[in-house]
């Protein structure tokens, strides 16, 4: 109890070190001088096609609105948000920032981010998102008000080798629909080809949750219900145990969680399941070598999947009224229908505008040429929020979460077992 | 039918044969451990050159070798900049830590102070508080002094090091005292004495420090991380880290990048081969 209480004073304390600013004034009408916002960026910390685009759609709003220089900041994912924490305690207030969904409600509670509903007038972002999917503007929002933009996000989807398949007796054309497919098929390629059958990216280091909250939502289970933490109850355990339980007849492969994506590159294992953003990459491994195939996430029976987001939002923390209007259009250039066309068709994730994809004017044409993606995209239909995690040791509470289900899966105990007492422990660091 | 009763016991190749054997054992063991020891470095070097779809393969020469992620390299991250910014940086940081540390050695040894203990202790204690803890004040102060994104900023919060004053403390300690005496009789100050008499004969662990703070220098990681902002200003390890990605990691690049980047510790590394493990087989790795 004094340690709860403990740590909520903490928890009180950093944010109030954290919160540089009070309320701010009103959004200005236009960009009618001038301006230099910072854009935190972590695409551009890399040498991939994300980096490429990025350049292009900076280059893109700059012509737009040459009274707007935007002042990119390039630091890798997994260091961006210390840099916006770092840049704010020294008085360097980030305008826009590219972050990752984990810490939504920290950006929300803590970190000082705009929600738009307080920044900008009703009809004027009725507008901006209208058009957009209903369950993508979920994915940003903290208590009903947005506070990211979907920007670079995607479901997980299933890679297959289709020659694998062939191999083991398997029909490609015929992709597992359901977990029980994926134990069968994945044992049967384990047996006949002696290479891995199946492996999701779900266990770290840096894959964040969203794949094992998929598999968990799809079983309708959740690894939260509010301040409740319940990533070990029925539901949840079950789908972890389904995992174990793949592990334990071969079929799920007993590999380096960190090395997945290159063992099923390199042609050494059946099925991955993963983000689309590796699609790019993992065409490039495959070509010539082994027939790559895309799949839908398998579900559990006839239950309808949950497929939960990866990726990052875009998120304003302008305090300066003139700023506050130049990160706006910002964000409404970075996801209008022309910039979701070059995210989707250079660097592979998805679309939060679902009309530009089957017109010749954005997508169309890409998407004719590159099938494969639409199954990624017929997922969108059953897009589910990621749940992030709250308070201030949100990060130790889903490290808690995620080595306990590393343990479960891989371990010789009991799954539920191993759920239960983690999340019996992570109970005390929540709010 | 005679018998050679004087016909030694044992086979007389045996007495050569023995230690032969023994040293073809010795020399075995130091090839497998030689092969071990390079095969990673020739490996980055095979790869460098295998096309995408080769990445994985496991032939020990790329069936067609390939220039492409090279090109990729030079062409996409300012590789060449980030080099000669990463060698400025390490040479500066070196030879910072050299004269801050000859300066706080000679004041130690020479100067005999109340609390020179203390100070010492102190400075000793430094070097064991890890980066993380000092990681945001530094980063705080760096910013109001205008350093981020610059290589001074790089450079300043290193130019001195508890193990630069330590290793030259101890090697300063076991200089000739007579010299010094002999030297401030025939009337030579303190930094006459330091600059002219001490560090001429200090060689070996000048050159020890040097080479150490040089390679410590150039891989550095996290302190360029937190303060570049941009890629061309900063240093060739956070260059690498770009071939990490969100889209799958671009393991031709990195390695011809890795190649690009490994180039010229190894040169230092052959040209100083003798110095280089003298540093570290008496100072330890830093």
């Amino acid at each position: 109890m004094l340690r709860r209480h403990s740590l909520k004073l903490m928890a009180a304390f950093t944010a109030s070190l954290l919160v540089p600013f009070g309320a701010s004034a009103e959004m200005a009408a236009t960009v009618d001088k001038p301006v230099t916002i910072t854009f935190y960026n972590y695409n551009l910390a890399s040498a991939s096609a994300g980096a490429d685009a990025t350049k292009e759609l900076i280059a893109g709003f700059e012509k737009k609105f040459p009274n707007v220089k935007v002042e990119p900041i390039a630091v890798p994912s997994n260091e961006i948000m210390s840099r916006v924490q770092a840049d704010i305690v020294a008085g360097r207030q980030p305008d826009v920032a590219q972050l990752v969904f984990r810490d939504l409600i920290y950006i929300a509670s803590d970190l000082g981010g705009n929600a738009l509903e307080d920044m900008v007038k009703p009809a004027e972002l009725k507008e901006q998102l209208a058009g957009m999917i209903p369950r993508g503007l979920e994915l940003g929002k903290v208590d009903g008000k947005t506070y990211g933009l979907a920007y670079t996000f995607s479901t997980p989807i299933l890679y297959y080798n289709a020659d694998l398949f062939r191999q083991a007796g398997l029909n490609p054309d015929e992709p597992p629909k359901t977990w029980a497919d994926v134990a069968a098929a994945g044992k049967a390629i384990k047996e006949k080809t002696g290479k891995n059958g199946f492996f999701p990216g779900a266990y770290g280091p840096t894959d964040g949750t969203f794949v094992y909250q998929s598999i968990v939502m799809s079983n309708r289970g959740k690894v939260r219900d509010g301040n409740k933490l319940t990533f070990a109850d029925t539901n949840a355990a079950d789908a972890v145990k389904m995992l174990h339980d793949m592990v334990a007849s071969g079929a799920h492969a007993k590999i380096d969680p960190a090395s997945a994506s290159d063992t099923f590159g390199s042609g050494n294992m059946g099925m991955f399941l993963y983000t689309s953003a590796l699609l790019s990459s993992m065409k490039k491994s495959a070509a010539g070598k082994f027939e790559l195939r895309l799949a839908a996430m398998p579900a559990f029976g006839d239950k309808p999947t949950a497929p939960t987001n990866s990726g990052s939002a875009l998120f304003i923390f302008s305090k300066d009224p003139l700023k506050q209007r130049a990160s706006y259009e910002l964000l409404k250039y970075l996801t209008s229908r022309e910039a979701y066309t070059i995210i989707t068709s250079k660097i592979g994730y998805l679309p939060l505008r679902l009309d530009i994809v089957d017109d010749p004017n954005y997508l169309g044409g890409w998407l004719k040429e590159n099938p494969m993606f639409r199954a990624n995209l017929e997922q969108l239909n059953r897009l589910t929020a990621n749940l992030a995690f709250p308070g201030a040791n949100y990060r130790q509470v889903e490290k808690m979460m995620m080595d306990s289900v590393r343990e479960a899966v891989f371990g010789k105990g009991d799954p539920a077992a191993a759920l239960k007492s983690a999340q019996d422990q992570a109970q005390d660091l929540m709010p | 039918m005679t018998t050679d009763i004087d016909a030694p016991t044992t086979n007389p190749g045996g007495m050569f044969l023995q230690p032969l054997l023994g040293r073809l054992a010795v020399h075995g063991v130091m090839i497998l451990l030689s092969v071990l020891s390079i095969f990673p470095i020739y490996w980055m070097f095979v790869t460098s050159f295998r096309p995408a779809n080769e990445i994985f393969s496991t032939a020990l020469w790329p069936s067609a070798p390939t220039f492409e992620n090279y090109i990729f390299v030079l062409t996409r991250v300012p590789m060449l900049q980030m080099l000669a910014n990463t060698v400025i940086v390490a040479a500066m940081t070196a030879g910072l830590q050299v004269v801050t540390g000859m300066l706080a050695a000679y004041a130690l040894v020479r100067w005999r102070m109340r609390l020179s203990g203390v100070v010492h202790g102190l400075i000793a204690l430094s070097w064991l508080v890890p980066f993380q803890v000092t990681m945001i004040p530094n980063y705080v102060l760096a910013s109001q002094l205008g350093l981020l994104d610059t290589l001074a900023g790089l450079i300043i919060p290193n130019a001195s090091h508890a193990f630069a004053v330590l290793l030259l403390y101890h090697a300063m300690r076991s200089f000739p005292n007579e010299i010094l005496e002999a030297a401030r009789i025939d009337g030579a100050g303190s930094s006459k004495i330091l600059w002219q008499i001490v560090v001429p004969n200090m060689g070996a662990p000048i050159a020890s420090l040097s080479i150490i703070a040089f390679i410590s220098a150039w891989n550095e990681y996290f302190w360029p991380l937190l303060l570049s902002r941009k890629p061309e200003n900063s240093v060739v390890q956070i260059g690498l880290q770009m071939f990490m990605t969100q889209e799958g990691n671009l393991w031709g690049p990195l390695m011809a990048a890795a190649c690009l980047a490994s180039l010229p510790i190894l040169i230092v590394y052959l040209v100083l081969q003798r110095h280089v493990i003298e540093s570290f087989m008496k100072s330890g790795i830093r």
